[in-house]
């Protein structure tokens, strides 16, 4: 049960719910995964049975556009990641789904999910919380990629999240951010000027 | 529009809601009846503003007549993200269910009528409703997998394939839309988009209209 705390603070954002009601209705659902760095959680044309709450490391969500691949998404402890367009309309996922760390996920099926939604009216005000949640989050950093300028996204970025700078690769969040590789590195250039003369 | 007028009255309208939910789940006569009495009906002269930046939107609507357009004003114009027709769910989402003001303006492009949840009655529809969060659920899984797949189809085709696929799965906006919107909705050029037109034009010989 302490492994798997922090999913139950997670799903505590959504509802109210006491630790022996996540005993008693969560626990027997889910299970512990471990993975190595650059595993493969989901491959494109696979259709997507899992939804997973990040423990520990870093994964990434990807598509591939000719030889170049395209994230979407970088996660890391305390945040879900799945294909979650597959995993809703039940078709092939279009993207991969990859570890950068070596990475413990909590996981849930599909089917068992669907059955601990329906199993009562609070599971169900559950699963729509959660992708309503999901839902305002991908569609605001849509906003953002159309609205903000490259150098404001970069900045919003490493404000938010400074320890990912040093964790993610830089060609990852380039393409994350929508950034040309060049562009990011004069920006990062930028920003160590920026914190010397801070010092 | 006359406040007290605008509850659900006819069938016709009722069988247009069901028609949209039946989609995600089987419901009942009844259930339908009762669904339908957290929705009210508004009506809009064409160009009207909606929701404007930095406005909350308290409202989910189903467009029933009309066509309903949501864009981010840009320094360059608009820049268009959803043209929504007949049958068609159009909000400024993330500012309904979060309650943050808008960054996106939705406007009607035509005189519109519209079936529309507001924010609190969807409230009391989570509550009161048996299945009301199931069917909210799924709706928004819908909503979620259909953004999805428009982006994913658009970036892997190119820009005459885009144009032409859009036309002939909605060969009436080009008369409806003016062409600067129908562009930026497609993230196509204006000249490029004016050079594509020719594509729609009738060809000799053939007896259907090519589009």
């Amino acid at each position: 049960m302490k492994e798997v705390h922090p999913f139950l603070i997670y799903l505590q954002k959504f509802i109210p719910i006491s630790e022996k009601d996540f005993l008693a209705e969560i626990m027997p659902i889910i299970t512990v995964r471990d993975f190595d760095k650059k595993q493969l959680l989901i491959k494109a044309g696979e259709v997507e049975d899992n939804f997973n709450f990040i423990l520990k490391g870093l994964v990434r969500k990807y598509y591939q556009k000719g030889n170049v691949q395209i994230n979407t998404q970088i996660s890391t402890e305390g945040q879900m990641i799945l294909s979650q367009e597959s995993f809703h309309s039940r078709l092939p996922s279009e993207y991969f789904i990859e570890t950068i760390e070596p990475t413990r996920v909590v996981t849930m099926r599909y089917d068992a999910l669907e059955a601990l939604y329906s199993s009562s009216h609070r599971m169900e005000r559950l699963g729509r919380l959660i992708v309503t949640y999901s839902m305002v989050i991908k569609d605001r950093w849509q906003i953002q990629l159309v609205k903000l300028t490259p150098r404001e996204r970069f900045l919003n970025f490493v404000t938010r999240n400074p320890e990912l700078l040093q964790r993610v690769p830089q060609k990852y969040l380039a393409t994350y951010l929508n950034i040309k590789p060049e562009t990011f590195s004069r920006f990062k250039h930028l920003l160590k000027e920026h914190s010397r003369k801070k010092e | 529009m006359d406040k007290y007028d605008n509850i659900i009255p006819d069938v016709a309208l009722l069988s247009k809601i069901s028609g949209y939910f039946q989609q995600f789940l089987p419901l009942s006569i009844p259930e339908m009846a009762e669904l339908a009495r957290y929705c009210e009906i508004r009506r809009f002269p064409k160009r009207t503003i909606l929701i404007e930046e930095g406005e909350t939107d308290d409202f989910l609507n189903l467009v029933v007549q009309g066509i309903v357009m949501k864009y981010i004003r840009m320094p360059r114009g608009e820049m268009i993200l959803q043209l929504a027709t007949e049958g068609h769910i159009i909000s400024a989402e993330i500012s309904f269910l979060s309650r943050q003001p808008s960054q996106v303006i939705i406007e009607t492009l035509e005189p519109t009528t519209l079936i529309s949840l507001s924010y609190d009655k969807m409230q009391e529809a989570l509550e009161n409703f048996s299945r009301g969060e199931e069917l909210g659920r799924r709706i928004l899984e819908n909503m979620y997998v259909k953004k999805d797949e428009k982006k994913y189809a658009w970036l892997a085709i190119g820009v005459r394939e885009r144009f032409i696929h859009y036309m002939e799965h909605h060969p009436h906006m080009l008369q409806r839309v003016p062409q600067k919107y129908l562009a930026s909705y497609l993230n196509i050029k204006p000249e490029t988009f004016s050079r594509l037109k020719h594509l729609t034009r009738k060809r000799p010989g053939r007896e259907k209209e090519v589009i």
